[in-house]
């Protein structure tokens, strides 16, 4: 995967990134981590399209992200599911891929068994999000994501609404993911997680990237912000 | 302390069935009793002469409800436009407007269209004013329930709408719309059994709902038990089953 952001700022009411210059080049997972409102969230936003920079240009894999043909080629997970509450978790897939892929109805629900099969799904195609557990929900959205085919699957804080149980199961499943040759870029506060999973770790601090590498930097911080950080989180 | 009981104990479905039948049966003793200490005997068959007229009356009650709930729908949804468009004065208006209703109580707006509103821009017929009143009445309520319904869908799914490219005529058709419907179905249902309870209050204008037609002929037999026996049950012939409908339309569609 390759990242290329050069002087992106952005900015709600406060500023939320300042002046982040940044190249990358070769790595498949990402983890973006960092205390709250370090501007993690916002970034991931931003290199996914969900969201236009106040200023700077981000270049993701050599497409600008603000241009529109972008967003079709991610996928997106968020903190808490936000699958379609009114459709199945079947329906919520072949919605998708029917009206905004042009695949045929079988098509979509040959696809779309596919992808919830592969997060364990496979009995709980016909239920509605609301009577699936919290997990097997954020499992149905990672199947949603994946059944479009995107180059880079972007995932934000995908177990931050679950419990510790769950948490592992959607983390377990991510991780058998791994072997689909996708890119994948995801915000977490799991390290036993980003560890495992993450070639290389963008920590965020305040708005500003205070420190990257491979994951063996969260074993030897180099910045206080990081080593402050490291001492916090489990 | 005593112990608890289990949360299940309550909520096993013959239990809650036998629980229901008593409580009918409370309902149905006490109507009994009610009726045996009447000083004439209840005599059914003193209303028979009259039933063309009441059930004449029993329909007109179900129209002018019908009628008033599709026009305070739409009014409503109108309002509910005004309310949320750019336009500071708009949004102003509907919420003086709301404020306006919400207190006032439903007698007097009734009272006032047929013999201040109406008159003023030449109507005189009392009894279509009325049916104007309990329209504008209702709007406000209706208003809201379409500001609850729309507010509900949140912010991160229009962005997953955004994200996988839905065109404007999608979202409305696949995912908004249907979602509405079903967060509005049950409260629009609660609004309609508020139009049909008012809707009693045209008799005051004259107008031959049900209870204008069953107060005439309690006027003439002086079969008051009688009357305003049925007059209840046949009012709860249409809001119970109405008010069950709604619950049912909750569990099977709610969101």
């Amino acid at each position: 995967m390759k990242i290329e952001l050069q002087g992106l700022n952005h900015r709600y009411d406060v500023e939320v990134l300042r002046e982040l210059t940044f190249a990358l080049e070769g790595y498949k997972s990402i983890a973006i981590i960092g205390v709250s409102g370090s501007g993690k969230s916002t970034l991931l936003r931003i290199l996914s399209g969900l969201e236009r920079p106040t200023s700077g240009s981000v270049r993701v894999n050599d497409h600008d992200v603000s241009n529109p043909a972008y967003r079709k080629s991610v996928g997106f997970v968020f903190q808490s599911h936000n699958l379609f509450p009114h459709l199945t978790l079947l329906e919520n897939i072949t919605l998708v891929l029917e009206k905004t892929r042009g695949h045929t109805k079988k098509e979509a629900r040959d696809q779309a068994c596919r992808f919830l099969t592969m997060l364990h799904l496979g009995d709980q195609v016909h239920k509605l999000p609301r009577n699936v557990s919290g997990g097997q929900a954020q499992r149905g959205a990672i199947a949603r994501a994946l059944s479009v085919g995107p180059e880079v699957i972007f995932l934000d804080e995908p177990t931050s609404a679950l419990d510790p149980v769950l948490t592992y199961e959607v983390l377990n499943s991510i991780k058998e993911l791994r072997g689909l040759g996708m890119q994948f870029v995801l915000v977490s506060h799991v390290m036993t997680f980003v560890r495992d999973f993450a070639d290389y770790v963008v920590f965020m601090n305040a708005g500003e990237i205070g420190e990257h590498g491979p994951p063996s930097i969260l074993d030897d911080p180099q910045t206080e912000g990081l080593k402050d950080f490291m001492a916090k989180v489990p | 302390m005593a112990p608890l009981s289990p949360p299940e104990a309550t909520s096993r479905p013959g239990r809650s069935t036998v629980a229901y039948g008593l409580a009918i049966s409370t309902f149905v003793l006490f109507a009994w009793f009610i009726v045996a200490r009447q000083s004439r005997p209840f005599n059914l068959a003193s209303i028979v002469p009259y039933r063309d007229n009441i059930a004449d009356g029993f329909g007109r009650t179900l129209w002018v409800s019908i009628v008033s709930l599709i026009g305070s729908t739409s009014l409503g949804f109108l309002f509910y436009l005004l309310s949320a468009s750019k336009v500071r004065y708009f949004r102003a208006f509907t919420d003086v407007f709301t404020e306006i209703i919400y207190g006032t109580p439903l007698l007097v707006m009734i009272m006032i269209m047929a013999f201040v509103i109406g008159p003023a821009f030449g109507s005189t017929n009392r009894a279509v004013m009325g049916f104007v009143g309990l329209i504008v009445y209702i709007t406000p309520y209706m208003t809201n329930i379409f500001k609850s319904a729309i507010a509900s869908i949140g912010a991160e799914q229009y962005m997953a709408m955004d994200l996988f490219g839905f065109t404007p005529y999608q979202r409305y058709r696949y995912i908004i719309i249907p979602q509405v419907v079903r967060i509005l179905m049950p409260p629009l249902m609660n609004n309609f059994s508020l139009i049909i309870k008012g809707s009693a209050l045209l008799n005051l204008l004259a107008y031959r709902e049900l209870f204008y037609e069953i107060t005439l002929m309690t006027n003439n037999n002086f079969r008051f038990v009688e009357g305003f026996l049925l007059m209840w049950l046949l009012y709860l012939m249409i809001t119970i089953p109405l008010s069950q409908v709604t619950k049912w339309i909750d569990r099977r569609w709610g969101l």
